[in-house]
């Protein structure tokens, strides 16, 4: 805004520098916003890092900065997936940690010894201000008016859309990518309209970057694809489009092979494939436009579009044929589940389990982007005025980003900078629109246009969309220039206190710690994660094997620092479903699992005492369905319902539930805490049985203040060979059952 | 004591009956009665018990179903051809009868006996009886049961299920789905009708598909319907809308992650008015050659935009209670 307001008085000969220097110093100055606007919670609680991934990563980062990049490369981690390991190395997109990495060598150099924690917590805020610059470059190259890539550099900068994923602390591969994602398109937008192989071949490494950061890289992967391939349907091949995706397509290919976890997934996966159709097509469009222009006979041109038509059906053909017999892999499941929207509830529970996979509910679209979500269908209105090549592609970059956002809550993060851009668009347009000083003098048709390039456009392009096919006139009157720009002030200045109070109240909270107030309204810090993980760490064997559910094992190897079964990284499903056979079964069933898999302590995470919602009792069923999934005959969901179909925890809830490890384990003790018959879960809001359960193959090991985590010791074997069930018995002094009733009648012993 | 008498002479025909048929035979006699009418055996209360009666070195799936009309079951009707299929399949293809299995099926109509000494309450449910004697005898006598909690399930679900009851050793035929050959030539002839139909209207349709507006209207549509929970609906089945309990309409679900189907119509409404607002005043308004026309369009397109995006705002309120931000007047 204060640029094009900036227009109006330096029209002069030095206007042109004073305007860029005032738009690099509104760039610097968004840019900061957009850092600041993401340390809620390191002012709040401290430098920590967040929720669970963040965890791996920056143990991975540690790792990097400590071995050195080629013995991270080859990295083969024996402390997750006990007894398994996993081959880290190999199965990570390695960008985060080595764009960290780099960073930490850079400070070093400049003799600047930062904490390897701090820059691990900094850096996605520091990106994101990159990335409010680079949707300036986007925008900028789609739109003549400059005050909209401004508009779409704040609106990057400050959308809760992009800071749900990059507070400080969220130490996750988004917190590059979507930079590297947003400057991808950028180069290629760029590359689109000179036609230079430069270009290409830069969007070519900055894709390789992206692909080394983040598996969202499949979405740039079919979104150019598709872009060419619209431009070509609507006849708009030219030499250019051929030059910058080939450049792109060939360079981008090989540099993404680079990385192994990659490897040679883009040759031979159907997500690659449409890159690899429309790198094809290219080529023979290119062949029979080079033999069109030789040969100028009618029939002939004909004859070559049906050839082109022709291959082009045959060679799809090829493909399907090729993905039917195996030759290249079908859609994984995480991409398949995007278009077969019921694929993942019935055949991958473990996906269909993750919270960020859920469909997307109108009011989150609205929480995320606030005023943009209805700015946005405007800006893709606009891009059809003159539908250049490069606001095809915000037309479709728009449509499907739409949909992926609505199947999952997760790509909500993949639309946020198409809104942006697409508002900014609509949003500048009104402004240059109602802030133009000069008034057009009544009944005349010619004066007065803020943008003569429009009028000219629309001269020139006779099927223009039905609201511009009048000429442009220009407002008349100061009372409507006020009410339109006092309205577009009032409604920004509403946008940056809802992007304000969404990331102070939504996105700032670690997760790790949790803040609740005291009645007096003081913050009082409830820490019992680090508790537990700290007691971990101080108080076990260096190899001591943690089982816990999967949501927790990122944070177990990074905190506390010992083995875990299972961890986040869910590549294993059987083995993640033998932790949750262990967790749903009896104790004579799951103790011989434990031992066989070494187990030395089980950690739970109760909410009932605090109301803490996020515990393993409301995941437990998750973890029956995936059990059930590897062992339908030993792991029923049904027998953990109520025959009326409810899931209860209290006096009614089955057999089956009330002898599972994890509920013993959840409600072990815990009654000790009320008088006798009033204790109460919080969370489920229902009143437990009066006798609580008991263990005898596991022994309580610690409890954190609120009892958020509760581990359990898993007992050695009896010294005497009996089984823990007796042996619990014997030690409280209730007599052995006698098996002699059996025996039968006693016989005098003769010999 | 004549009236015992009586009763053992009444039984008398009974017992006649029974010997006539030794039990050793019948297996044999049901599947030979399974293989001519190529499906699943049609019972009733009497043949239900015979079959399952308790000395019996053969298994037995029996589905227990409520097919007629009057009951709407739609989940049993959903099914039936998919169990006709899996006993077919199986009984043809267990050319030796080594399996020694033995489909079933029984109507609440013929069997209501039988649904009421089982005390069951819902149909369909599966039951597989384990043999009683010989070699794959299992201790437990009782039926094991499948519920139908997840929906309709195909035929190959139930043959993965009933695959794990009968013993390891045994071939298991597999599921042979029988071509849909209706299907396959109605596809290829709608394919290469709409390829035809495509090649003579050509002319005629160019010029619409390279509409711009067309395109422009195709992609507004897609896009509002998706950023207002289009896809969470689809996903969710959520109903379309809700009594409020007293007798009136909720409109909007409580709750942040949850919505109704006429929710998210109506919140698309409010985005394409928002919208469109928008897009008049920044396109159409300043094309308006009269001033007082322009003039008032502002101001209209103006009063529109701030009561919409109010009203929106007091909606969101609704949703999620903390949020403290509105406009006026809503």
């Amino acid at each position: 805004m204060a640029a094009t307001e900036g227009d109006q008085f330096l029209k002069q000969a030095t206007g042109r520098n004073t305007r860029g220097l005032l738009r690099v110093i509104i760039l610097c100055l968004i840019a900061g916003a957009a850092v600041s606007s993401r340390l809620f919670s390191v002012i709040r609680f401290e430098s920590i890092i967040h929720e669970f991934d963040p965890w791996f990563n920056f143990r991975a980062t540690k790792y990097l900065v400590q071995n050195g990049f080629y013995s991270f490369w080859d990295w083969f981690d024996d402390r997750t997936w006990h007894p398994l390991g996993r081959v880290t190395g190999g199965t990570l997109y390695p960008g985060l940690m080595v764009t960290s990495g780099v960073i930490y060598h850079l400070l070093r150099f400049l003799t600047l010894p930062v904490d390897i924690r701090n820059i691990c917590v900094l850096l996605a805020p520091a990106f994101s201000g990159l990335t409010a610059l680079a949707t300036y470059l986007l925008t900028s190259e789609m739109v003549t008016s400059p005050s909209a890539g401004l508009l779409a550099a704040a609106f990057m900068g400050i959308t809760p859309g992009y800071i749900s994923r990059s507070v400080a602390g969220s130490y996750d591969n988004e917190a590059i990518a979507i930079f590297l994602l947003v400057f991808t398109f950028f180069l290629w937008i760029k590359a689109v309209k000179n036609g230079s192989v430069f270009w290409g071949a830069l969007t070519a490494l900055f894709y390789g970057y992206m692909v080394s950061a983040w598996g969202g890289y499949v979405f740039i992967t079919n979104l150019l694809p598709l872009h060419a391939f619209v431009l070509i349907c609507m006849g708009r091949y030219s030499p250019r489009l051929y030059v910058s995706y080939t450049s792109w397509y060939a360079l981008g290919t090989l540099a993404s092979m680079q990385i192994p976890f990659v490897g040679f997934l883009p040759i031979r996966s159907s997500e690659h494939m449409s890159a690899l159709g429309v790198f094809g097509l290219l080529q023979i469009v290119a062949f029979v436009e080079f033999v069109r222009v030789q040969l100028p006979s009618k029939q002939f041109q004909t004859l070559l579009r049906a050839l082109v038509v022709l291959i082009f059906v045959v060679s799809f053909g090829g493909l399907v044929l090729l993905t039917v017999t195996g030759v290249i892999a079908p859609w994984t499941g995480r991409f398949y589940s995007l278009w077969d929207t019921g694929y993942a509830k019935i055949h991958i529970p473990i996906i269909a389990s993750v919270s960020e996979h859920q469909p997307t509910a109108w009011p989150a679209f609205f929480f995320d982007l606030s005023m943009m979500i209805w700015l946005f269908p405007a800006g893709v209105y606009m891009c059809f005025r003159s539908l250049t090549d490069e606001q095809v592609f915000i037309v479709i970059y728009a449509v499907l980003a739409s949909y992926f956002a609505g199947v999952m809550v997760r790509l909500m993060l993949t639309l946020t900078p198409i809104v942006c851009v697409a508002s900014a668009i609509a949003f500048s347009q009104i402004l240059d629109t109602y802030l133009d000083v000069k008034t057009p003098k009544a009944e005349s048709n010619e004066n007065g246009t803020s943008d003569p390039a429009k009028v000219a456009a629309s001269a020139i392009l006779p099927d223009s969309l039905r609201s511009t096919r009048n000429p442009l006139v220009g407002i008349y009157s100061y009372a409507s220039k006020l009410t339109v720009v006092g309205a577009s002030a009032v409604y920004l200045m509403l946008f940056v206190l809802h992007c304000t109070w969404v990331t102070s109240n939504a996105y700032s909270s670690p997760s790790v710690v949790l803040a609740s107030r005291l009645p007096d309204g003081s913050q009082h810090i409830i820490d019992d994660y680090r508790e537990a993980y700290y007691w971990l760490r101080q108080n076990t064997a260096d190899n001591a094997k943690i089982m816990s559910w999967w949501d927790y094992g990122y944070q177990i190897g990074g905190m506390a620092d010992r083995p875990t079964l299972v961890d986040n990284n869910t590549w294993n499903n059987t083995h993640i479903a033998t932790v949750g056979k262990a967790m749903s079964s009896r104790e004579e069933v799951s103790y011989p699992i434990m031992r066989q898999h070494e187990v030395d302590y089980v950690l739970v995470v109760f909410g009932g005492l605090l109301g803490y919602s996020g515990d393993d009792i409301n995941k437990f069923l998750w973890m029956v369905r995936i059990a059930e999934g590897i062992w339908p005959d030993e792991v029923k969901e049904r027998n953990f319902f109520t025959p009326r179909g409810e899931y209860r925890v209290d006096d009614e809830a089955t057999p089956t539930m009330r002898n599972s490890l994890m509920y013993k384990m959840s409600y072990y003790n815990y009654n000790s805490l009320f008088p006798a018959g009033q204790a109460q879960d919080r969370v489920r809001g229902s009143r437990l049985p009066a006798e609580g359960p008991q263990l005898s193959t596991i022994e309580e090991a610690f409890t954190s203040e609120n009892w958020i985590i509760r581990i359990y010791k898993v007992k050695d074997l009896d010294n005497f060979g009996r089984d823990h069930q007796s042996a619990g018995a014997f030690d409280k002094g209730h007599k052995k059952k006698r098996a002699s009733k059996r025996k039968g009648a006693r016989v005098l012993r003769v010999e | 004591m004549r009236w015992f008498q009586l009763l053992a002479a009444s039984a008398l025909p009974f017992l006649a009956l029974a010997a006539k048929k030794p039990s050793g035979d019948r297996f044999n006699d049901n599947r030979s009665k399974a293989l001519s009418s190529g499906a699943a055996l049609k019972l009733d209360d009497q043949s239900y018990a015979q079959l399952t009666k308790a000395p019996r070195d053969y298994a037995v799936a029996v589905l227990l179903t409520a097919l007629e009309t009057r009951f709407g079951c739609t989940l049993c009707r959903e099914f039936q051809p998919e169990w006709e299929l899996l006993a077919k399949s199986w009984v043809k293809g267990d050319k030796n009868a080594q399996s020694r299995l033995l489909f079933g099926t029984l109507d609440f109509v013929d069997g209501k006996n039988t649904f009421q000494s089982l005390m069951l309450q819902t149909a369909p449910i599966l039951l597989y009886f384990h043999p009683t004697v010989g070699p794959n005898a299992k201790a437990d006598a009782q039926p094991v049961k499948f519920e139908f909690t997840q929906g309709p399930q195909t035929a190959e679900q139930i043959h993965q299920w009933i695959s794990r009851q009968v013993p390891a050793d045994v071939p298991k035929p597999a599921i042979s789905r029988p071509i849909n050959w209706l299907k396959i030539i109605s596809v290829t002839t709608a394919i290469l009708g709409v390829v035809t139909l495509f090649a003579v209207a050509a002319p005629y349709l160019v010029p619409v598909l390279q509409n711009r507006n067309l395109w422009a209207a195709f992609s507004l549509i897609a896009v509002l319907l998706f950023t207002s929970g289009h896809m969470f609906n689809h996903i969710r089945k959520v109903p379309y809308v809700s009594g409020d309990g007293k007798g009136g309409i909720s409109y909007f679900a409580g709750g942040f992650s949850n919505q109704f189907g006429l929710e998210s119509q109506i919140v698309a409404a409010m985005y394409g008015v928002l919208s469109f607002a928008t897009i008049s005043l920044a396109l159409k308004v300043p094309r308006i050659k009269d001033a007082r026309a322009q003039q008032f369009a502002v101001f209209l397109w103006s009063g529109v935009l701030l009561c919409m995006y109010s009203f929106l705002l007091s909606v969101f309120r609704m949703k999620n209670g903390g949020y403290t931000f509105w406009l006026p007047p809503f």
